[in-house]
Parts: C-alpha cells; sequence; structure tokens
C-alpha cells in the first residue's frame, strides 16, 4: 500500500512502487510534485485494470494535493499510448479507504465518471461515451468491427459481503458495427437496456434479470434482416461456465408472443437444453422475414405464405430434441413448380426418440394448371420417418390416392414405398383444365408399386386413359423431381384402338376415318416436353372404314410432310373430299431434337435415298403419301403442326 | 413415285443437311465439348454476343472444325 | 467428316450418318427444356447480379457457385435479398450442371461438368469482377 512522507513545497519525487485496488493496479508509479502542488505529473509504468495493461500513463495534475493519505487530482490531463489525444480528468483517491472517484472527459471519448465510495461500492456513469472511442481504448481488436456510438447511462455495483448487487441501465444512441465482408452489420440502432443481477456470498452465480427494447435502427445478421421494434424480457442465472436463461420474452412485429428459456455452455458454446415457443406468428410477414432465409433462401422470391403458425421447438445436448407446429388457415404459395396449398389447419408433433403424429386439413390447392379439393394429411412421424395409411386428394371429379405410404429422410432426401391410385377422372374436365381441345374419356391409374428415392418416385403399374373409343395405357412410370425446374417424367406408351376420326376432329385436322394403334417406348418428357422416345404408329387390325380428306392431306402437306415428301397426284384428284387408304403407318424416333421418320415399313436405317410410304393407298380413289426426309427438327415439326391446328386452313401446295 | 419438285420444297423446308460423320460413344468426361457448352451458355446467360441466337444457332456455329 | 475432339478416350467408333440440324457431333446435349429453362432464368437474374459482380460484393466461387464476397456496399435492407439471389443463382447453376449431365446421359458426369463450368466462368469473367482461385480472391 501506498505510503506517502511530508507534502513538499518545493519539487520533490516519489517513488511509490505499488497501488493496489480491487478495480485496477498501478506498477511502477512515480509522482513528480512542482511547486505548490502545480504542475504535478503521476507516472505509472503500469496501469492494469479489468485484465487489459497499458503502459506509460502519465498523468499530469494542475493542481495535486497530498494529504492525510489521499490524492487529489485537478484540471489533470491524462495520457496513455494508443488512446489519441490526452483526456480531461479529475482524480481523487484514498487506498486507505478503498474510496476513489475518477471523472474522465475526453473530446471523442464523451465522459465517464467512477465513483468508488469503498470497494463494496461503486457507481460509474457514462455521459455520451463514444463507443468508437471507448472499444479502440479498451479493445483495438473490436475496431475492425467498426463499432461505434453513443452510450448513456449508470453502472452501480453494492456489496455487503453476503450479497452483490449490481444494476446496468442505460441507452444506446445510433449505435452500428460492422463485419469486415459485410455480412453482420447494425446501423442507426438505438436500444434501451436495464439488467439487474445480483449473486450470493458463495460464488454461486449471478441471478439476473434483463428488459431491453430496440427502438430505432437495422441490423443484417445473416441471413436475417432485422429492423428495430423488438422487446426483450429475461431472467436467468450466469455463471463462469454456464447462462442460464429461466424465461425470456421478446415481443416482434408479427408474432402474438415468443417465450424462450434454456441453457448455454459458455465454454463450448452450445445450447444445452431450450425451448421455444412462438404463437401465432403471422405467416406473411415471418416466412419472408425469418422462415424462407433461414430454409431456403433461394426460393425467397418465389414463395409466399398465409395465415398464423404457432411452434414449439426443443433443443437437447445442442440437438433439435422436439418441435411442435400448428397451422391456422396457412396458406403457401410457390410460384417455380406453380404449387399453391391452402388453407391448412392442424398440428405436426416431431420427437427425436418417440412416435408422434401429423394431422393436417388442406383445404384447397392448385398444382399448375389442376385444382386441387380438400384432403387431410394423418401421419405417424417417428424419428426420420413418416408412414401414412391414406392420403386421398380430390382432382376435378376424381381422384389421387396414395396409400401405405411409408418413407425415410436421410442426408440425400426422402425414400421409401407405397401405392397410388388415380379413381377415374373424366377427360372432359381434365383436358378444359390444362387447355386442350375437349375429350371425352376417363383418365385412371393403378399403380400398386411405389418407390421413392432420393427425387425419384418410381410406379409400377399402369395409368390407363380411355379416349377416343380406344385406351392408351402408360407403364414403367419414373418422375424424377417432380417439383423442380427439370422435372423428368419416363413411361412406356401403349395405345390400341384410337379413333381417328374423332382425334382428327378434336384437333381440327381435317377427317380421317379408322383406327390406329401407337408403342411410344422410352418416352422421356422433361417440362411435360417429349425429348426422347421411340414411337410407331400402324393403323389397327380389323375390317372398318379408311378414308382420309383432302383436307387432312392438304394438312399433311403443310406439316412438310413428316420426312418431306408428300406425293401428290395433283390434276384431278384435287376434286375429291376425300380418299381411300388401306393403310397408315409411321414411326419417329426422337433423341436431341431430331425425330428419326419410318414409314409403314419401319425405321429402315440404311434406307438413305428412297421415300417411305407412310399412307398406302386403296380403294377409289387411291393416294400414296410418301415420306422422303427421314430426319426432321422436331420442334420445327411440332410448331408446323400448332399452325396447322391454329389456322385449320390448309395452305396452298405449289 | 418419283420426288416432285413440290416435295423438294417441302424438304428443303424441313431444312434437311446430311452430313456423314462419325459418333463416338464415351465412357470417359468429354472435356472439350464440356466447355464449349458451358461457353454457350455462358453466352447466353452474361449475354456476352450481340446476337444472342438461340441454341440452335450457336450449335451450328460452333461445329465446324 | 467432323474430327472428334482427340482428348478423349474413345472405347468404340460407330458410324453413322447424320443430319446437321439440331446437333453437331462433339457437341454435348444442353437444347433440353430444362436447360432453356434455367439459362433463361439465370439470364434474367443476371441483370441483378452483374451489378454486384462489378462492385465486389459477390464474386464467382471457385466450386462453380457465386458467392458474397463484400456485402458491405449494399444497404442493410437489401443483404438479405442478395442472399437470396445468391442462392437461387446457386440453386439454378446446380440444377443446370445436373441437367446437363442427365441431358447427354451421364448423370456420374455432374461434377465434371461443374468443374468445367467453374473454370469458364472465372476465364471469362469481365475485368473488374472478383474471381476465387487457390489463393482467394483477386480481382480481373
Amino acid at each position: 500500500m501506498l505510503a506517502l512522507g511530508a507534502t513538499a513545497g518545493t519539487q520533490l519525487q516519489l517513488d511509490l512502487g505499488r497501488l493496489d485496488h480491487p478495480a485496477f493496479s498501478l506498477e511502477n508509479l512515480r509522482v513528480e510534485l512542482g511547486e505548490e502542488g502545480r504542475a504535478s505529473l503521476v507516472t505509472a509504468g503500469r496501469l492494469s485494470a479489468d485484465g487489459r495493461v497499458f503502459d506509460n500513463v502519465r498523468l499530469e495534475c494542475a493542481r495535486l494535493h497530498l494529504a492525510a493519505g489521499e490524492l487529489d487530482c485537478r484540471d489533470g490531463r491524462l495520457t496513455v499510448p494508443g488512446w489519441g489525444a490526452p483526456a480531461n480528468i479529475e482524480l481523487r483517491l484514498n487506498p486507505a479507504r478503498g474510496s476513489a472517484s475518477i471523472k474522465l472527459r475526453g473530446a471523442e471519448l464523451g465522459a465517464v465518471s467512477v465513483d468508488l465510495t469503498s470497494p463494496a461500492r461503486a457507481t460509474v456513469s457514462f455521459t455520451d461515451l463514444s463507443l468508437a472511442a471507448a472499444s479502440a481504448m479498451l479493445a483495438p481488436a473490436a475496431g475492425d468491427w467498426g463499432v461505434s456510438g453513443r452510450f448513456n447511462g449508470r453502472l452501480v455495483y453494492r456489496s455487503d459481503g453476503a450479497r452483490s448487487d449490481l444494476s446496468l441501465t442505460g441507452k444506446l444512441q445510433d449505435g452500428a458495427f460492422a463485419s469486415a465482408d459485410g455480412l453482420n452489420a447494425a446501423e442507426h440502432v438505438d436500444l434501451d437496456i436495464d439488467v439487474v443481477a445480483h449473486a450470493g456470498a458463495r460464488g454461486q452465480g449471478w441471478k439476473w434479470r434483463a428488459e431491453s427494447a430496440w427502438t430505432h435502427g437495422e441490423a443484417y445478421l445473416h441471413p436475417l434482416y432485422l429492423t428495430s421494434g423488438a422487446r426483450l424480457s429475461a431472467s436467468g442465472l450466469l455463471t463462469a461456465s454456464r447462462l442460464d436463461l429461466d424465461h425470456a420474452s421478446l415481443s416482434l412485429a408479427g408474432v402474438r408472443a415468443i417465450e424462450a428459456s434454456g441453457s448455454l455452455d459458455l465454454v463450448r458454446r452450445h445450447v444445452l437444453r431450450g425451448g421455444l415457443a412462438v404463437a401465432e406468428a403471422e405467416l406473411e410477414q415471418i416466412g419472408p422475414r425469418y422462415i424462407l432465409p433461414l430454409l431456403a433462401p433461394e426460393r425467397a422470391a418465389s414463395t409466399s405464405f398465409s395465415g398464423k403458425l404457432s411452434a414449439g421447438i426443443m433443443i437437447d445436448g445442442g440437438q433439435i430434441s422436439g418441435l411442435d407446429l400448428a397451422f391456422d388457415r396457412a396458406g403457401f404459395s410457390q410460384t417455380t413448380s406453380d404449387l399453391d396449398f391452402g388453407p391448412v389447419d392442424g398440428t405436426v408433433a416431431w420427437r427425436s426418440d418417440a412416435v408422434t403424429t401429423a394431422a393436417l386439413a388442406i383445404g384447397a390447392g392448385r398444382w399448375q394448371k389442376l385444382t386441387l379439393g380438400a384432403f387431410a394429411v394423418n401421419a405417424r412421424l417417428s424419428g426420420h420417418s413418416v408412414d401414412v395409411d391414406r392420403i386421398a386428394i380430390p382432382v376435378l371429379d376424381g381422384k389421387l390416392v396414395l396409400t401405405d405410404l411409408a418413407l425415410r429422410r436421410d442426408r440425400e432426401g426422402w425414400s421409401g414405398s407405397g401405392a397410388a391410385v388415380i379413381e377415374p377422372i373424366s377427360m372432359r374436365l381434365l383436358t378444359t383444365a390444362v387447355g386442350l381441345p375437349p375429350m371425352s374419356g376417363v383418365l385412371a391409374a393403378s399403380m400398386p408399386g411405389m418407390r421413392v428415392r432420393p427425387g425419384e418416385v418410381a410406379l409400377d403399374g399402369a395409368l390407363v386413359i380411355s379416349v377416343f373409343d380406344g385406351y392408351l395405357q402408360a407403364t414403367h412410370l419414373k418422375v424424377i423431381e417432380p417439383l423442380g425446374v427439370a422435372a423428368r417424367l419416363y413411361a412406356d406408351v401403349e395405345a390400341r384402338r384410337i379413333d381417328l376420326a374423332q382425334l382428327t376432329e378434336t384437333f381440327s385436322f381435317g377427317s380421317v376415318s379408322g383406327f390406329v394403334d401407337a408403342d411410344v417406348l422410352g418416352l422421356e418428357l422433361v417440362r411435360w416436353r417429349p425429348v426422347r422416345f421411340d414411337a410407331r404408329v400402324l393403323s389397327s387390325p380389323g375390317a372398318y372404314r379408311r378414308r382420309i380428306s383432302q383436307r387432312a392431306v392438304q394438312n399433311i402437306g403443310a406439316l412438310g410432310g413428316p420426312g418431306a415428301a408428300l406425293a401428290l397426284q395433283r390434276g384431278f384428284l384435287q376434286f375429291f373430299e376425300s380418299f381411300g387408304y388401306r393403310e397408315i403407318g409411321l414411326s419417329c424416333k426422337l433423341a436431341r431434337g431430331v425425330c428419326r421418320m419410318g414409314g409403314l415399313q419401319g425405321d429402315n436405317e440404311t434406307d438413305t435415298g428412297r421415300g417411305f410410304p407412310i399412307i398406302q393407298g386403296g380403294g377409289i380413289p387411291a393416294l400414296n403419301v410418301i415420306g422422303y426426309n427421314r430426319r426432321v427438327d422436331w420442334e420445327e415439326l411440332l410448331a408446323r403442326l400448332q399452325r396447322v391446328i391454329e389456322s385449320n386452313a390448309a395452305p396452298v401446295i405449289q | 413415285m418419283s420426288m416432285s419438285t413440290k416435295s423438294a420444297v417441302i424438304a428443303v423446308l424441313v431444312g434437311a443437311t446430311w452430313l456423314t460423320g462419325c459418333v463416338t460413344i464415351n465412357i470417359y468426361f468429354p472435356a472439350a465439348a464440356a466447355e464449349k457448352a458451358a461457353d454457350r451458355i455462358i453466352d447466353e446467360v452474361w449475354q456476352l454476343r450481340d446476337d444472342a441466337s438461340p441454341i440452335n444457332g450457336a450449335q451450328k456455329e460452333g461445329e465446324a472444325k | 467428316m467432323t474430327i472428334l475432339n482427340t482428348l478423349r478416350v474413345a472405347v468404340g467408333v460407330l458410324c453413322l450418318s447424320l443430319a446437321g440440324l439440331a446437333f453437331a457431333q462433339g457437341n454435348l446435349e444442353i437444347n433440353t427444356p430444362a436447360i432453356s429453362a434455367l439459362q433463361q432464368a439465370m439470364q434474367q437474374r443476371h441483370a441483378q447480379l452483374a451489378p454486384m459482380y462489378g462492385s465486389g460484393a459477390v464474386g464467382l466461387a471457385r466450386d462453380g457457385t457465386v458467392a458474397v464476397r463484400d456485402a458491405s456496399s449494399v444497404p442493410l435492407a437489401q443483404r438479405g435479398q442478395l442472399n437470396a439471389l445468391i442462392a437461387a443463382e446457386n440453386a439454378d447453376r446446380a440444377a443446370l450442371y445436373r441437367e446437363i449431365a442427365r441431358a447427354n446421359g451421364h448423370p456420374e458426369w455432374e461434377a465434371e461438368v461443374r468443374t468445367t463450368f467453374a473454370k469458364r466462368w472465372v476465364e471469362r469473367a469481365q475485368s473488374g469482377w472478383w474471381v476465387q482461385g487457390a489463393g482467394g480472391w483477386t480481382r480481373k
């Protein structure tokens, strides 16, 4: 401790060694006094405070009094290397009583006043304290974070041996910080802070209670953008290794209430256990602000929500151990996959170690041009598995029924099995809904073996469409990423006894009577457009009327011919309304945008120069249609077909 | 039946050009072709060419070697 | 006769007569509806990304994605949108690489397609844009 001799009237130098206080210590302390206590100088080789060390600290006092064990410095200037311009200081120390009073004021820093009435009572007041200057003084590393703002407030510490009390009340104004990469930053933040804490004598930690209100400003804490308006009220216990949150409630725009509790391991920096309850979050606000940035930022621009969500999250040992969700007229809309659901009502419960249930009622849905009716999902959840006995989704006048779904999620995605049935959907409604010319008939499917792998659904069984008096059957169906931008569908299609009269009438392609069978093997659709198949169309066996109208023939010609060459005997034939034929046969093998054509004899690859008959004439008058070009640009062919159907007028063939 | 003038016109309309070439069946990654494909897509996405033509045209151009 | 790239290791050669209509030999198939859709989406997004490349907020990463390099120049309120934009671009790029591999009948080529693209995005970046190399970010 300090030991002083008599006050000197003349220049005097004292080496005081060391001065210790619970809050700080000075080493190699030296006092130089001028005349009458004027122009005095105190230098400390080293000042240690709060774990930080400053060397070569200089204190110049315009007036210095040393009397009865008390040091009194008036109109002082404090110079600390690295702190910039010297700060004004008023200092009174009475080491014997353990009291100290320090008033520090800097042009940039603002003012800090420390009052230690005894080692057991301290008050620190901050007046317009600059966080930029303070952080540069106390934690130069924080300079990288560009901390700024002003703080006004008061910290009070009081201890009576058995109990210690601490309180901090204050207001941050225009606070800001920014990480170097800009991924964590805040600007113009006004924050009210009110913390009280007390500790017992036996070091069981601090019991604390805090209130805070964020009244102004904005922040980006990757990936969340936050704005002022939040209020936090919390209480708990703080020990050296652990922060217990007994209760916290956060009020946030768009949410009725948020409550949390938990324990944080401060050494390993993870949540030991925790619970978060969110009551009635307005999805329209919470979705784009929190849910999408956290869970699916890539869909942020294409997804919208409505309705309300309440949620409970449980955390154990750093892992989510339980989740409860309650939907209240929630709506979901995704424009990339063109999918809507809602209103959705119901609950989902999940526990990492128990079997739970999800019960959701979906009021309506839409996928692309198909409207889906109300349906329910009742599932059993267990770990990463989901089991559903039956989901029946109304589609127009039919239903898509999924049964015995057993799905499991791993790192790759979902896999599992189930069965699917499509209860008959009328083709008239379906074709109208998807914007095709109306067709009669029904679509139905029975696919008892459904296998799900990540991003892929394969279906054993058949999808059957009865249409144009015949039928179309699709087997070996496989769908890849059905809701993705590169949705793919594979199938083998077999069509039997399709009535050409109805087909050509439906698509306004003139008139052809008769029936055809078709086989489309290895059909591959990407975004519902064919990119690959091996197709063959042939007149159905049997006796029936086989005529083709002048219009239909001209339309075929307008297509550029399936292959190019249409050998139409002009002259007298153009006066006939229709022609007889014996057989129609056409094949197209599509790959890489090119359709390789063949006629009645099939796709004879060695045949390069000669034509291939597509329609073999018969009866009176007979007409043969022969194709020459075996390679046709598929997109061009579709465009021509589209034009023919749209114009419904035969271009003149010269 | 022989190919008539009109069918020849139609054939031209369809735009058939006959080429004879070789198709190589690869099991290894065609690095140079992939690079060409990447460049074509980058041209489109970054609009590096004034006549941002459809891929078809780009391929026809790029094919001569 | 089109001569194929000699770098390729071929296990078999099959000579066919083919039309040069929609594709030529030696090219990868990139003319599928999915690739066109992805390309179009990316082209539209590029209008928003280009200024970000120019300002250095976003750079072209080594793995064929785009990444935030320094968001400081972007107003706070728009950093969330920037993140969404980058996530959407990267999702489309991933889908593009996967789709090119698939369209050519070799889904296992995806990683190599990605590597090829990563190299070309970086090599063809405009001057002033930031690209990521083995040693970190550099300005072209």
